[in-house]
């Protein structure tokens, strides 16, 4: 496994890539049978699919990784590095995105793409 | 207090979209409209491997925030021809440029020439100051009030302008609120 695809809207992982460049391929999260600390399960094979469309293959790619990710508020503020996310194994809907030591709850997440992952206002520091 | 930028900070800011997290956009340059207190828009250049500049323009309207790092945009739509722009913002006038006028008060004494715009952080655009070159030599900032009269060449402000003269951004984001209630702006 090597990224995850989220959708922000959503707060929720929408499917696993596995491996990387143009032989990529996704495993949609419900398709999962277990995510594990040191794997993920699927059933068999044939839940592997190629990216189907531009989103991802960007996220195929790794643009898309939301780790690593520069946080920005949707004042246009930066408020750090995403260095770590925390969501329900079972269902995949994030629950906390951790920016340095702080923890933000992810209902706080209104987008990602390949530049950053914007926050909502309520995240942005007093002057 | 208000958290304050020139003018000059925000020309190549990331355009960055709210829903989408890219960056579809940098800035090249403001257009202003003195009379109305506030950027009405911005020229763009493009981003990444297609880098240089670009016929699209951004209007205030349609901007979510002015930020430090970067201006905000709902989504990519937010982007428009200069055609389908209103037509102070694709087409703008080019003597709307302030830069270089005086700044006189109603009173009639210079305070000095404009050399920066300074708008506020947060919102889609207001102007609040201007950061000048004093008439009696070195930099300062004065507040503004929401409008300003422009006459020909010369900028107007009130004569409590003059008390209002700060030495840096934070002096000027400390006074803009007592300046605009002196007036009985706010």
């Amino acid at each position: 496994m090597s990224h995850l695809l989220v959708d922000a809207q959503q707060r929720r992982i929408d499917a696993v890539v596995v491996g990387r460049g143009k032989k990529a391929q996704l495993v949609d999260w419900a398709q999962l049978s277990g995510f594990g600390p040191d794997a993920v399960m699927v059933v068999d094979e044939g839940v592997l699919r190629p990216p189907a469309d531009d989103r991802e293959r960007a996220a195929a790619e790794g643009k898309l990784e939301l780790v690593g990710k520069r946080a920005l508020s949707e004042g246009g503020n930066e408020l750090g590095e995403l260095d770590d996310v925390t969501f329900d194994a079972d269902s995949g809907v994030l629950e906390e995105l951790l920016i340095g030591v702080r923890r933000v709850p992810a209902g706080s997440l209104l987008g990602s793409g390949s530049y950053a992952a914007i926050l909502d206002q309520s995240q942005e520091p007093s002057p | 207090m208000r958290l304050l930028m020139t003018a000059t900070q925000i020309r190549g800011l990331p355009v960055v979209t709210v829903r989408g997290g890219e960056d579809v956009a940098e800035v090249r340059d403001v257009i202003y409209s003195p009379g109305a207190g506030r950027l009405v828009g911005l020229t763009l250049n493009k981003r990444g491997f297609f880098a240089g500049r670009s016929r699209d323009v951004l209007s205030a309207e349609a901007i979510h925030a002015v930020g430090q790092h970067a201006v905000m945009v709902l989504d990519e739509s937010s982007i428009v021809t200069p055609e389908d722009a209103s037509d102070e913002v694709g087409h703008p006038a080019t003597e709307r440029n302030v830069l270089g006028d005086d700044v006189l008060t109603e009173g009639g004494s210079s305070l000095g020439k404009v050399a920066d715009l300074v708008l506020l952080v947060g919102s889609s655009g207001e102007v609040v100051g201007y950061q000048i070159d004093k008439a009696g030599g070195g930099r300062g900032y004065i507040p503004l009030p929401a409008q300003l009269s422009v006459s020909g060449d010369a900028l107007v402000v009130p004569n409590i302008t003059e008390e209002f003269v700060q030495d840096d951004l934070v002096g000027l984001g400390a006074s803009v609120d007592e300046f605009r209630a002196r007036l009985g702006l706010s």
